[in-house]
């Protein structure tokens, strides 16, 4: 490459980094959710959003039984988010931390829907309508999270094909040249070379 | 002290300034004069730096609150060994570590080679200094330890409570030294990129500080695996946090360029590629730092809103723009000195394990980045926790380790079926016969069942290439088994140290999988009150409440619920879990309350007890089962332990074979030779 080449091509990168700069300080103002009045000085981990809570309930199901186990519905739980920005799923937040008041009401709120007759998929529908899909612990498998799910294996999979592709120019290159040069040589090496060869090997293993 | 401290700040940076200046005009003029003023100007900045250093410490631990650094994250009645470590606890603080250990290491790095390496030592000795001159500028203008308050209040706010643990202590000094020893062999890549000289004596250099920061990483990320373990209260370690990720990432690509610099150095391939990984190694540490320094990404790790973002992300930029230049200008002195001669080769397994360790760093940024995309596609806010990284990388993971075990099983250059037949077969058998043998005792966990025949396989490939080894050191010198596993380790420290880290990997892998099997209990349980559970192995625990008590200690009132213990009616003595509330020096509350664990480990399980809370006198709790958990300790001890035998120096008389150099033949150049 050529360095006019290259300069061009920085000149286009700048341009695309100013137009981008914008959105990196838009997203930094909008970092942590509860996180209060932090400063850079402060030490890390979050502070905790109490008010995050929002209230996720449907009538009851006709003639609802509760639907499903509670190991069940524990585990459902893994899969919905707390809100008060510790990360962690509904079911560990509300048995990890009591001061927490976001997972025990979200965890009010999934008991509620289970004993309404409420099945997981409609419970984790409840909750994304209230919450956004923000209130999942992983996106769900459509649309363009597809792309979140598929982009690795895609790139592995093209990743190993120009490596293949690679590997096999190579292997043709090499036996070009093996052909080329498989004249025939004079001894690579005389028998007392060998045998102070064979010491040293044995020396070192 | 902390005024010179602080004088020592400014003075560093003009240090660092001269040094780049005078390093980069004496490798461009070819004038020795600048080169030596460059590289004593590098040692002046890391003096400076280390005074500003001891100056923050000096402040920190005379609690002088004038400080604002010191008033936001120390308090009086903190323990010292926390007030000590409060230093990398903040973002200014962690800022100055970084320049304190980048400064170190660049002075070790560049007086090592000031006589040996005299083209590369200029180019990269300015290198440093201008990422040195980066970081301490970021701290002056941006995050500096030393700004004060307009006032001087009666005490500080104190460190968060879960900060407050000896793992918190340790782990992240690791981390930093992992991360920042990244800066090494890109500034000497780079040095060999802009002289041109991209041979052995690049490499050595590189690979020797490729290592340090491997080896500092991985114990890094173990450390911190055990402090989340410990301190944070959710009965796992690994939560896929973008700051985890993070540390992942150059952990990823800088095992992969460790493997592949194998084959540059035996074969002359791969230059390209090598080049492209040291550099992606430091560019990830760099993103890494970014992505959680500019709050662009949402972490309970994160500094908040930190000014350093822009910074850093301008400084990835730049970085970025010229190491593309130099590597697009330079291919041609890149291109490798021999050929692939076989798709089923050492080479070739070296680079499938290469494609997958480079594919699981994707994987990994690709989710850490991805809420971000989304929101920037669909403009809604996503979140990418635990279960998506599971679903990707588990596949990918499991991919790793079979190559683990396939790659060292392959000849160099070119394996017949027959070497393929002797090499494979008592691996396949010990990790068929592993899984089968899990089957039939009722494991029926698809993921953990091909862990663990994986699992069974790598250790069938490391306990025959052990047993070859110790037998033919047993024929030709007549040696015991001990004497002789001792010396085929340490006359052949890269590739047994090399297969030790591999067992570790195993170990780690087979910890991983036993989460699996992980069950949790929620109890809630009054004084005197029995509880029976089952473990995953079909143990039966008793639980009887020794009741709730409270107590005053050092800086917090503790609430604390004692559990007698018993496993199939053998005692296991008593189990404690507390609840912390620190207060400050007036005993104002501060923070939210904390967690300590109780923990109960043992070789297949851990007992895990949290209190969560207690209400009318009632304890709340989580019972975890966690199998396995103590290995995944033991397996980060197990790879450090081989990390440090690789990167043991070997002594000259033993490196050079006495004269004899076997030379195998690039298959483009000449037939082979013994000279």
């Amino acid at each position: 490459m050529k360095r006019r080449d290259f300069l061009g091509g920085a000149l286009l990168g700048g341009v695309a980094l100013v137009a981008t700069t914008p959105l990196l300080g838009q997203d930094s103002t909008q970092a942590t959710p509860g996180a209060g009045p932090a400063t850079g000085n402060t030490s890390n981990l979050f502070d905790m959003n109490q008010t995050a809570a929002k209230t996720v309930r449907r009538p009851p199901k006709r003639d609802a039984v509760a639907s499903m186990s509670p190991e069940q519905r524990d585990a459902l739980e893994h899969d919905i988010r707390c809100q008060c920005g510790c990360t962690l799923d509904v079911y560990t937040c509300r048995t990890t931390d009591f001061s927490c008041q976001v997972s025990p009401a979200m965890h009010r709120d999934v008991m509620s829907l289970v004993e309404g007759g409420y099945p997981a998929r409609e419970i984790l529908d409840a909750f994304v309508d209230t919450y956004g899909e923000r209130a999942l612990m992983a996106p769900r498998k459509q649309g363009f999270n597809l792309a979140g799910y598929l982009a690795p294996f895609a790139v592995l999979a093209l990743g190993a094909a120009g490596l293949v592709f690679v590997l096999r120019g190579m292997q043709r290159r090499s036996v070009a040249v093996k052909a080329a040069t498989d004249a025939p040589v004079a001894p690579l090496a005389t028998d007392d070379e060998m045998a102070r060869l064979d010491a040293a090997i044995k020396r070192d293993v | 002290m902390i005024l010179v401290g602080e004088l020592a700040l400014w003075v560093a940076l003009l240090m660092a300034a001269w040094s780049a200046v005078a390093s980069f005009s004496g490798g461009a003029l070819g004038r020795d004069d600048l080169v030596t003023s460059g590289r004593r100007g590098l040692y002046a900045t890391w003096a400076m730096v280390t005074l500003a250093s001891i100056g923050l410490w000096t402040a920190l631990l005379t609690h002088d609150f004038s400080l604002k650094y010191v008033a936001s994250n120390t308090a009086a009645n903190m323990p010292k060994v926390y007030v000590f470590a409060a230093f990398w606890g903040g973002q200014a603080g962690s800022m100055l570590f970084w320049s304190l250990i980048l400064a170190s290491y660049s002075a070790i790095a560049i007086w090592s080679v000031r006589e040996k390496s005299r083209d590369l030592a200029p180019w990269a000795a300015g290198t440093l200094a201008a990422i040195l001159l980066f970081f301490i500028a970021t701290t002056c203008f941006k995050a500096n330890p030393y700004d004060r308050l307009s006032f001087i209040p009666v005490d500080g706010r104190g460190m968060n409570p879960q900060l407050q643990n000896p793992g918190m202590a340790i782990h992240p000094p690791n981390l930093y030294l992992g991360y920042v020893a990244t800066a090494i062999p890109f500034a000497f890549a780079i040095a060999a990129l802009v002289t041109r000289k991209l041979d052995a004596e690049w490499l050595s250099i590189v690979r020797r500080w490729s290592l340090v920061s491997w080896f500092f990483l991985t114990i890094g990320i173990t450390l911190g695996m055990w402090w989340a373990y410990v301190e944070l209260g959710w009965s796992g370690y690994w939560a896929w946090d973008p700051v985890e990720n993070a540390s992942l990432l150059p952990w990823l690509t800088g095992t992969a360029f460790l493997h592949s610099i194998m084959i540059q150095e035996k074969r002359g391939m791969l230059r390209k590629w090598n080049v492209v990984l040291v550099v992606t190694t430091f560019l990830l540490a760099i993103f890494g730092t970014f992505l959680t320094r500019s709050g662009i990404i949402e972490s309970v790790h994160s500094f908040a809103q930190s000014p350093v973002g822009v910074w850093f992300g301008a400084f990835f930029f730049t970085i970025l723009a010229a190491t593309i230049y130099f590597v697009a200008t330079r291919l041609r002195d890149l291109e490798a000195k021999a050929e692939l001669e076989s798709m089923v080769s050492r080479e070739a397994a070296f680079l499938y394990n290469n494609l997958v360790l480079v594919g699981i760093a994707f994987s990994v940024l690709w989710g850490t980045l991805f809420p971000v995309l989304s929101e920037w596609v669909r403009g809604s806010k996503i979140t990418v926790g635990p279960p998506f990284f599971n679903t990707v990388n588990v596949p990918l993971g499991l991919l790793l380790l079979a190559l683990t075990g396939i790659g060292p099983l392959i000849a160099w250059r070119k394996a017949s079926t027959a070497n393929l037949k002797r090499q494979f077969v008592v691996p396949v058998i010990v990790g068929l016969g592993t899984g089968a043998l899990l089957l039939a005792m009722g494991m029926r966990n698809f993921h953990a069942l091909v862990a663990y025949t994986l699992a069974g396989f790598v250790s069938g490939t490391i306990g025959q290439e052990f047993y070859k080894g110790i037998g033919a050191r047993r024929v030709i010198h007549g040696e015991g088994v001990l004497p002789a596993a001792f010396r085929l380790v340490a006359r052949n420290r890269r590739r047994y140290g090399g297969y030790i880290v591999h067992a570790g990997i195993v170990i780690l892998f087979s910890a991983f999988a036993g989460l699996a099997f992980k069950k949790d209990y929620d109890l809630q349980l009054k004084a005197g009150e029995t509880k029976e559970l089952v473990d995953p192995l079909g143990h039966h625990w008793k639980f009887i409440s020794q009741g709730v008590s409270t107590s005053e200690t050092l800086n917090r009132f503790v609430t604390a619920v004692g559990l007698e213990v018993t496993r199939d009616g053998v005692p296991q003595g008593i189990v404690t879990s507390e609840k912390r509330q620190h207060f400050d020096s007036n005993k104002q509350p501060q923070f939210e309350p904390s967690t300590e664990v109780g923990i109960r480990t043992s070789a297949a399980l851990d007992l895990y007890v949290v209190l969560a809370g207690v209400r009318n006198e009632t304890a709340e709790l989580r019972i975890s089962f966690n199998p396995l958990v103590v290995w995944v300790w033991i397996g980060g001890l197990v790879m450090a332990i081989g990390g440090l035998i690789v990167m043991w120096p070997q002594t000259e008389r033993r490196r050079a074979p006495s004269g004899y150099v076997a030379t195998l033949a690039p298959a483009t150049r000449e037939p082979a030779v013994v000279r």
